[in-house]
């Protein structure tokens, strides 16, 4: 024992998996400028009550919809309602749909599927014909369902669509950890005798990642759209909130005569979606484990 | 049974393919917008001949309709749309003329009144016949009136037949025997209707679809003469005795009506053939007629109607119209129960900036139920936007500057034009009262039930007058009445209504009648006036015969369509 001593200290320094994919992701400049942008977005969400410039409530029907100006920077909807200060507010409603709806469904769809895919045999079974029958379901109508049996309210609105959007995610997940599951290193984790709980926390979800992030950033997305079209059904946000979703698809039907209706909530939402790309794509590179390590 | 399990495939599905088309509308926006190639793609939506091309050459009408039908029943539907497609599919003993008004020939090729006006004799044409051939006859009008007026039938217009002697007495179930109403076949062509006063708009409601008579047989083969929603209306059942009958019926895609062989009058009816589509989206119904797939949209996006008004040879028409947008309160939910919460509400509305911001002048302030110049009738205007005044009245309840209010919700059926008028008055309510509103949608169908069940605070209803007098807009008030949706309930209303006026010797004692009932009404404030509406079409310079007039009421039968016209040059 004591001659082999040595040669461990001379080793490389241990690092560990976050700290080695943040060095990775350091030098991905894209990734780094979505990050940015993203946590702009956050912030100004996060600041906009006392940074907006006019009240997103106020209306001056008398100016109307009008175009971009000095005073109005995005111009005003056709309420005469600043365009900015809807943009800003309608950034807290969406981000926080996409974040919290997302992270709801990671958090089920990762556990549940992680869970299936390791247990295999009867469970998996049992509890991936769950996901296949919640598949069945026509979505919208389960969440119709939810939103009328617990009300109209935000914060359930955020959890329904995750607990619809986690689908998805949980087979990812579960292909993932199947052929994970038969390889060495967690052979190995097996036999020094760690818990399956350890096993998955450590070993088997750090190595899925990868697929598992891509997907979550094109969730995101989609779970902002479902909140305007929930909106529009009269499920989701009711007036005077607002969402980028639902300044879209008002913008969108009076493109023609006030195009920066939709310009510039599209803008917003579109540069959100290029910024959670990059940050996504990014995130993968740098935490697959597999990849060479320099 | 059978209906609302139907009804809920529909929303299933309904809701699946919306949810596609609005992602997709909403993604393809983001990006054309961005990349400019929005015109491109729009004019690249063609490909081949249009439908107005192959419509004119054929004869077939592209017709926009709003909603989806609720059904085709004549004495169970209530609807606007339905109007459009019954009134083709029958024919009423008298038809309005397009451009005055004046009822003219229809089923009955006359008609006389005796008995200072209170009995009125209709001669039918023996040339009336039913699609299958068969001859309408009086004796089928018994029979459907029969029906419109049972109370099993739960006809919600089955007042429009309240002047018939009876009649009513019939609806309550205090005469059960139908022998007793004043309507009888004397023979196969003459009807006789006995009226409990001279009632000066009578004839008039003969062009409205609870009196049309319906073919007993066709009915009995599918229920009970008083059954709700039997398959009778299904293609292929039907037997109508309009200028169309019905040959397809597509659910939310299109109902198609032809030219009926045996119409009386069919050397007249010009057009083969008439596709209604429902359209719900005037957004899109507005691309439709742009790219000439439609012929006459059912009406014009707001924020598109500057542009067309300034264009030369425009397809846009804009006329008064014979209907009120107002809001209906829950009289007996708090805090609208209280008048003086009502009357706040009402006053601090300001109508002439809405009508002139957000309606862009499609509209005229209203300030009472019935529209101005109804026959002649000019309504009291009896109160006005008076902030001031509205907040005392508001202090005065309880809730002075808005404290202690426990919120109000505004109920609007999924319409961008509802929408707007509801966040546009929402905004009014709580700068000038201070109180909070909160506001919400429901599709068609599912608002239409909150309605009629009175389970709301404020909703959003529009009347549209069934025939030209002021009777049609203020008997919708009367206690217990099928539309009225207020739980508004005054003996002394009811009675100007129903006994007084329809007694009054000469038009100026109506009138005052009339005036007298609209003030009790607006003392009350069951309702906030907002505006009356005009009617806005896109007709396509193809389309002859289709003139406007105060009850945007269409005959199809005297449409013509002209080949080799087409829209002008800035819309293509």
């Amino acid at each position: 024992m004591n001659t082999v001593a040595p040669v461990f200290e001379d080793a490389e320094k241990g690092s560990s998996l976050w700290h080695d994919a943040w060095l990775r992701l350091r030098k991905n400049k894209l990734a780094l400028l979505g990050g940015s942008v993203l946590l702009f977005m956050v912030v100004v969400a996060l600041l906009t009550p006392w940074i907006a410039p006019y009240s997103y409530e106020a209306q001056n029907l008398d100016l109307g919809a009008s175009a971009p100006s000095a005073a109005h920077w995005l111009g005003t909807d056709i309420f005469g309602r600043d365009m900015l200060t809807q943009i800003m507010y309608g950034g807290r409603i969406s981000l926080a749909v996409g974040f919290i709806a997302t992270a709801v469904a990671l958090l089920i769809g990762v556990t549940w599927g992680a869970v299936a895919g390791y247990a295999g045999g009867r469970v998996d079974a049992v509890m991936m014909r769950l996901v296949d029958i919640l598949y069945a379901l026509p979505f919208m109508i389960f969440i119709v369902l939810l939103m009328v049996v617990f009300g109209r309210n935000i914060l359930l609105l955020f959890l329904a669509i995750g607990a619809v959007e986690w689908l998805t995610m949980a087979r990812i997940m579960r292909s993932q950890v199947q052929s994970l599951r038969q390889q060495e290193f967690v052979e190995a984790a097996v036999s020094v005798g760690l818990s399956p709980a350890a096993i998955i926390r450590k070993h088997l979800i750090p190595n899925a990642l990868g697929p598992v992030i891509v997907y979550t950033t094109l969730t995101i997305p989609s779970v902002m759209l479902l909140e305007a079209f929930l909106s529009f059904l009269g499920l989701g946000i009711q007036p005077p909130a607002t969402s980028w979703g639902l300044l879209i698809s008002y913008g969108a039907e009076t493109m023609e005569e006030y195009p920066w209706l939709l310009i510039f909530p599209g803008c917003a939402l579109t540069l959100t979606l290029f910024s959670l790309n990059f940050l996504g794509d990014g995130l993968r590179d740098a935490l697959d484990v597999r990849g060479s390590k320099d | 049974m059978k209906h609302p399990l139907s009804g809920a495939a529909r929303t299933l599905r309904q809701a699946i393919v919306w949810r596609q088309i609005n992602t997709a509308r909403i993604l393809s926006y983001v990006f054309s917008a961005l990349s400019c190639t929005l015109l491109l793609s729009l004019s690249a939506c063609g490909g081949g001949e249009s439908n107005v091309v192959t419509g004119n050459r054929d004869g077939v009408l592209h017709y926009g309709n709003g909603t989806e039908p609720q059904g085709l029943d004549p004495h169970v539907v209530t609807g606007v749309p339905e109007n459009h497609i019954i009134r083709a599919l029958f024919e009423g003993l008298a038809v309005k003329n397009p451009i005055t008004l004046e009822p003219e020939p229809g089923v009955a090729e006359r008609w006389e009144f005796s008995d200072e006006g209170r009995v009125i004799t209709f001669y039918l044409n023996s040339e009336a016949k039913w699609s299958n051939g068969e001859q309408v006859t009086a004796s089928d009008y018994v029979w459907s009136w029969n029906r419109a007026l049972h109370p099993m039938t739960g006809n919600e217009y089955s007042y429009m037949l309240f002047p018939v002697v009876n009649a009513e007495a019939y609806l309550k179930g205090e005469v059960t025997d139908f022998n007793d109403v004043g309507v009888k076949a004397l023979d196969d062509t003459t009807l006789k209707v006995t009226l409990n006063a001279a009632t000066p708009y009578f004839v008039q409601l003969m062009d409205h679809y609870s009196t049309f008579a319906v073919h007993p047989e066709t009915l009995m083969q599918f229920g009970e003469m008083t059954d709700r929603y039997t398959p009778w209306t299904r293609v292929g059942n039907i037997v109508s005795n309009g200028a169309f009958t019905l040959t397809e019926w597509s659910l939310n895609r299109r109902i198609i009506v032809e030219k009926n062989e045996h119409y009386w009058d069919r050397d007249k009816v010009s057009l083969n053939s008439v596709i209604f589509y429902p359209m719900e989206n005037v957004v899109s119904e507005e691309r439709m007629f742009r790219v000439e797939q439609l012929h006459y949209t059912q009406v014009v996006p707001l924020d598109k109607i500057p542009l067309y008004r300034d264009m030369p040879d425009t397809p846009y028409v804009q006329a008064p119209y014979l209907g009120t947008y107002y809001y209906l309160i829950n009289t007996q939910r708090p805090p609208v129960d209280d008048v003086r919460v009502r009357k706040a509400l009402a006053m601090s509305v300001d109508r002439e900036k809405l009508v002139r911001t957000v309606l862009q002048e499609t509209a005229v302030p209203a300030y009472s139920i019935t529209p101005p110049d109804t026959l002649g009738y000019y309504p009291p205007k009896l109160f006005d936007y008076d902030p001031a005044q509205a907040r005392a009245l508001l202090a005065e309840a309880g809730y002075p500057n808005g404290e202690g209010w426990p919120g109000l919700e505004i109920l609007y059926n999924t319409n961008e034009g509802h929408r707007k008028i509801a966040v546009a008055i929402q905004q009014m309510w709580k700068s000038e009262l201070g109180i909070d509103i909160t506001i919400t949608n429901q599709e068609w169908k599912v608002y239409l039930d909150s309605v009629t069940q009175i389970d709301f605070q404020v909703a959003r209803r529009g009347w549209i007058g069934d025939y030209v007098d002021a009777n049609n807009f203020l008997d919708l008030f009367i206690t217990d009445g099928g539309n009225n949706n207020t739980h508004y309930s005054d003996p002394v209303y009811d009675d100007l209504i129903l006994y007084k006026a329809p007694k009054a010797a000469t038009r100026e004692e109506r009138y005052a009648l009339f005036t007298e009932a609209e003030t009790m009404l607006m003392e009350d404030m069951p309702i906030i006036p907002i505006y009356t509406y005009t009617s806005k079409h896109l007709i396509h310079p193809s389309v002859e015969g289709l003139h406007s007039n105060l009850m945007d009421s269409l005959n199809l039968k005297y449409v013509k369509l002209v080949p080799g016209r087409t829209l002008p040059e800035t819309l293509r």
